[in-house]
């Protein structure tokens, strides 16, 4: 019974966790640019420098080690944590490209894309608050 | 010479850097620690050299029978600062133990963002003749312990000059060009002086001017790269001539093409150096490559062949690889690399025949 008990607690908790890494990209809420999947990757990537209306994008980031980085990575452009770290690498050692400034948490974040137009970031969705536009969820 | 022009560079940098005191400064960085030694090898009997494994020909990392950590391990540390308005001024220093690690500028230059499409840079740069060169020292960037050796066997690998570049979107696929122009005067070439022609060799490229397109789409990437230069060339202190010349032309050609499908991936080179009085050497390579999970074995082959009118015996060697990456932490992989090498030619022979193992961890921070 007691066992019982703890595999179910184990299962609910696994469940909660993955219901939890879900992971919204925000941006201003002054922004109407019309940003879509194809769009947040190549942001991400470095392939796109600027919003559809020209503006040029700030990038940010959480932490390497989060889950809800690795998620994204994951989701959003099919890239693990190291592969990611490895394309970025080349990048940013060869003059092509700076990588997304790393801010440490959600609130963080929200607070930078808060006073920038021209910023994209992307938290959990449970941090999203009505200060900033979710302009996509994974 | 190469020296003071970095120390101009480097003074330069640092006196924006000291202008712009707001400016926001980073460090970046990367480093490897190799091990590695040559398990069999032929060497070569008519030029006195013992069995070796040319690893990197460029700086000339040669593996022996014995374990070595010195040819390949580097650390490379990028100081970037960003003067704000899209302006930015970036040296990278590189240690290596194949020179003791004594830190060498390897770029020195400013960039500036004119806008989402068109960035200028100036300074000294790498010189991005094959797909890898200007991230060879970042063995954290690419999955081999090394780019084939066979191929990146250029002997300049840097320039001082200017480099445009322009990138945008082509429907769904995205472009990427640049066009650069430069010189690079070396006047104590590591590859040709110490292994080649046994004596200081000063090796000069000029009227460099080359253009590169890269074009990638999700799991599709292709680059095309076209340089001409303008080679003289001393060799202990005698100007070589070329059929009367005091200097030659060089064409390179290069095009890459890479696929990335899943967890599989194939990457590949075909380049040909049209070298006056040298003929055509052609460097191809192909690799393939599978992730498990943290660990993606690959296999590959490249090589490099001299052809051309007069060329009966030119340099023809190749190498087949087996190796390992393990991506065991988040910033840090850990590599293992078996290398065969074949060396066809007899009067070109590099380093003969070898069989070798190295290992070791690339990181970046």
């Amino acid at each position: 019974m007691n066992s019982f008990n703890k595999i179910l607690a184990i299962i609910v908790l696994t469940l909660s966790q993955n219901a939890f890494a879900e992971v919204a990209v925000i941006v201003n809420s002054a922004n109407s640019d019309d940003i879509n999947e194809k769009l947040i990757k190549k942001i991400y990537l470095g392939k796109a420098k600027a919003f559809p209306s020209g503006a040029k994008v700030k990038v940010y980031t959480l932490p390497n080690s989060t889950e809800d980085t690795e998620y994204f990575r994951q989701k959003a452009l099919k890239k693990s944590n190291s592969q990611f770290k490895s394309y970025w690498s080349k990048l940013a050692f060869t003059g092509k490209g700076t990588p997304a400034t790393e801010l440490d948490s959600a609130a963080d974040i929200i607070a930078a894309i808060k006073k920038d137009p021209k910023a994209i970031g992307f938290v959990n969705v449970n941090d999203v608050n009505s200060e900033v536009k979710v302009v996509h969820n994974y | 010479m190469k020296c003071i022009s970095c120390v101009k560079l480097a003074t330069a940098a640092t006196c924006l850097i000291s202008m712009f005191s707001q400016a926001e400064v980073n460090f970046s960085g990367f480093s490897s620690i190799n091990v590695g030694k040559v398990l069999s090898g032929t060497g070569v009997e008519h030029y006195d050299v013992p069995p070796t494994f040319l690893a990197d020909y460029p700086i000339v990392s040669a593996y022996t029978e014995e374990w070595d950590m010195a040819p390949e391990s580097l650390f490379g540390l990028q100081i970037t600062a960003d003067l704000s308005e899209g302006l930015t001024a970036i040296a990278q220093l590189v240690g290596r133990g194949a020179e003791d690690y004594a830190p060498e500028f390897e770029w020195a230059y400013l960039s500036y963002e004119i806008n989402e499409n068109w960035t200028i840079q100036a300074g000294r740069k790498r010189l991005p003749l094959f797909y890898y060169s200007d991230f060879y020292d970042v063995g954290y960037a690419y999955v081999w312990m090394r780019a084939p050796a066979d191929n990146y066997t250029w002997q300049i690998f840097n320039y001082d000059g200017i480099n445009v570049m322009y990138s945008t979107d082509v429907g769904d696929w995205s472009l990427a060009t640049n066009v650069y122009a430069g010189k690079e005067d070396d006047d104590d070439n590591k590859l040709l002086g110490d292994f080649f022609f046994g004596d200081k060799t000063r090796e000069i490229w000029k009227d460099m001017l080359g253009g590169v397109v890269n074009l990638s789409k999700d799991w599709f990437e292709t680059r095309f790269t076209y340089m001409q230069y303008t080679n003289q060339r001393y060799i202990g202190g005698e100007q070589t001539m070329w059929g009367g010349e005091d200097s030659r032309n060089g064409k390179f050609f290069g095009a890459a093409f890479n696929v990335d499908f899943d967890d599989w991936f194939v990457l590949s080179e075909i380049n040909r150096l049209d070298l006056e009085f040298d003929g055509n050497l052609d460097t191809n390579m192909v690799t393939f490559g599978y992730r498990v999970s943290t660990f993606t074995p690959y296999i590959a082959y490249s090589s490099m062949k001299q052809k051309g009118d007069g060329v009966v015996d030119g340099e023809n060697h190749n190498t087949t690889s087996v190796g390992l990456r393990w991506d065991f932490h988040d910033s840090a992989a850990f590599k293992v690399q078996y290398d065969d090498v074949k060396d066809n030619s007899h009067d070109f022979a590099v380093a003969g025949d070898s069989k070798s193992l190295s290992f070791g961890v690339d990181l970046v921070f």
